[in-house]
């Protein structure tokens, strides 16, 4: 599903060049949950980034469905992004100024779906995640374990192939923590939804197909677990 | 997307506001600069009915009130003038000379109704002197005042507004009150006050003995050695005559500059006042993009192209406006429904749809180089920046 090939990211200044991944080969399967665990600043999210295609690699292939990704112009990378990619974040990333129903519809104003297909839709999402009453809410009424739960339903009402999730527990509770786990592992195993979740917790990880691990830009172990 | 965009600027609707006051009051600006400006352009556009080109003025003034003594000099002076080879054509005139600062008006009455008009007491030869045409009758002659008969020349305008649909010629208007005055003659425009001057009405009757000032038609040869020597010669007919010649096309001039400067005055003042509104939506479209970097990183994340990024914020900002002019046209479409001003309605949709556009484009102008600096941002700067 995901094919890293040699993968580099270096950030240059002025005067500093920074390593901030080297040299990753990575192969995740189609309907594999994989979790990325590391330090802090050791390159998870930039890798995230990268597969997600917010951020482009310094050298290296990337190919995600057999198609590889560096020829594709922005309108082509944003239509992938949109129709193929679903993404949570540890800070939600909700628009503040617009109702749960609204901020779940985003993806899809970006596609030429109709505004009642678009509600029915995200209506939809948001049962699933289990927030059909709080469609009308704005971001700031709700807790944090409801926001990443908008923020889930938000990732996946385009019915995305993969979910690329960076620390979508790490702003809660073990509680709420597991009950967005739960909402993971149930849309990767009902819908053969691939995902790629970066974390800090080794529990979490555990719960996961497969936890790679990165030290300092680097691949440095893969684990895989039978769940 | 309209939609969401309306969602979205109705929550902000406070920090909105302000920009929308700014806009309201630009558009009102632009209305009032725009209306000014159609309205001297139509005006400049509208044709004059006169020619300046080598018609001089001479300012004569005999001292005396006399009207035997007056009517002496009147002929001294004619004979005079037609001796010179130079002068091909010469009319007399009185003070309200085109292009000068005097003005005559009286009122008309025709059938009960009553305009303000003009009024010019001028020679046979005036047309010949400044070129003019008539569109209907004939200009006056010596044979037209026989047995007491007052014949006028008319504008168009002033046959519009005092006579209506009748045919002008022949009819019989009553000046002040009780003089009968018959049109023999209608002439399309005589827009004599400046290039900018709105048409209007006026007419022409025969000049008496009282009105001495001469307009002059001149040849190509005529200089200014011949100036000074015309000067000369008719200040020899008499030393106690006061004596002054002016180019007409120099005192039109004059007049356009006293219409211009104000104007251009206003266009700066405005312009600057236009220019500092565009600069603060500038600045408050760069904060407000700053400030929703976040909303930007996400919007790519889930699938917005650079260009919908843009359109976006150009599109929100374009709203934003739409509400200012919205405001701004229900006051600047009360002027023209409720006549305030006595200018065809016209003007004021022309005013009205050039601020519309100026504004748009301003805006436009404004939102386009900070939405373009929102669509560069990358998605993956944008969100770490949240």
């Amino acid at each position: 599903m995901i094919q890293l090939t040699s993968i580099e990211k270096v950030y240059r200044t002025d005067t500093v060049e920074t390593l901030a991944l080297n040299n990753i080969s990575l192969h995740i399967d189609k309907g594999e949950f994989l979790s990325i665990m590391g330090p802090s600043g050791c390159g998870k999210s930039t890798l995230l980034n990268i597969m997600g295609l917010l951020d482009e690699p310094t050298t290296g292939q990337l190919s995600i469905g057999h198609q590889e990704i560096k020829q594709f112009n922005d309108r082509t990378i944003s239509r992938f992004r949109n129709q193929k990619i679903g993404f949570i974040f540890q800070s939600y990333h909700l628009i503040n100024d617009l109702p749960v129903l609204d901020n779940v519809e985003l993806p899809l104003l970006y596609r030429n779906v109709s505004g009642k297909e678009r509600r029915r839709l995200a209506a939809e999402a948001l049962e699933k995640v289990g927030l059909s009453n709080r469609m009308q809410h704005y971001p700031s009424q709700l807790s944090g374990g409801q926001k990443q739960r908008v923020a889930i339903a938000r990732a996946i009402v385009g019915q995305p192939e993969i979910i690329l999730a960076d620390e979508p527990t790490g702003n809660l509770d073990s509680t709420m923590g597991n009950e967005i786990m739960e909402i993971l592992e149930q849309l990767n195993r009902a819908d053969q939804t691939t995902i790629v979740m970066v974390t800090h917790d080794e529990n979490m990880a555990r719960r996961t197909h497969r936890l790679v691990r990165l030290f300092d830009g680097s691949l440095v172990s893969s684990n895989t677990f039978v769940n | 997307m309209l939609q969401h965009i309306f969602k979205l600027i109705w929550k902000k609707k406070r920090s909105n506001f302000l920009m929308m006051l700014e806009i309201f009051v630009s558009f009102l600006i632009l209305f009032a600069v725009w209306s000014l400006s159609v309205y001297t352009y139509r005006n400049y556009a509208t044709p004059a009915g006169l020619s300046t080109e080598r018609v001089w003025t001479v300012f004569l003034n005999y001292n005396t009130d006399q009207d035997s003594v007056l009517r002496i000099n009147n002929e001294l002076v004619t004979r005079h003038v037609q001796s010179i080879r130079e002068i091909k054509s010469f009319s007399f005139a009185a003070n309200n000379l085109p292009f000068s600062f005097s003005s005559s008006n009286r009122e008309l009455e025709f059938k009960g109704k009553k305009v303000l008009s003009e009024i010019m007491l001028v020679g046979e030869d005036y047309p010949a002197v400044l070129g003019m045409s008539l569109s209907a009758g004939q200009w006056f002659s010596a044979a037209d005042t026989v047995g007491g008969r007052r014949p006028v020349v008319i504008t168009r305008h002033l046959a519009r507004d005092l006579l209506g649909a009748e045919e002008p010629i022949g009819q019989q208007i009553s000046l002040d009150g009780d003089e009968k005055r018959t049109v023999v003659g209608v002439v399309d425009y005589f827009r004599h006050k400046s290039s900018f001057q709105e048409d209007d009405n006026c007419f022409f009757e025969p000049a008496g003995s009282a009105d001495y000032n001469l307009l002059l038609q001149v040849g190509t040869g005529a200089n200014a050695e011949f100036e000074a020597q015309l000067a000369h010669s008719l200040q020899q007919l008499n030393p106690d005559w006061t004596i002054e010649i002016q180019h007409l096309d120099q005192m039109k001039d004059t007049q356009n500059q006293l219409v211009l400067i104000p104007i251009l005055i206003l266009f700066v003042v405005c312009g600057f006042l236009v220019f500092n509104v565009g600069l603060g939506l500038f600045g408050v479209l760069f904060q407000n993009i700053s400030r929703r970097k976040g909303e930007i990183g996400i919007r790519r994340a889930v699938g917005a192209t650079k260009m919908q990024v843009m359109g976006y914020f150009i599109g929100e900002t374009l709203v934003i406006a739409s509400f200012g002019i919205g405001l701004g046209f229900f006051f600047a479409i009360q002027i023209p429904l409720l006549h305030v001003l006595d200018v065809e309605a016209s003007i004021y949709v022309w005013g009205i749809l050039l601020a519309v556009l100026s504004i748009y484009l301003i805006t436009i102008g404004c939102a386009f180089y900070p939405s373009r600096q929102a669509a560069a941002i990358y998605p993956a700067t944008a969100l770490h920046e949240e």
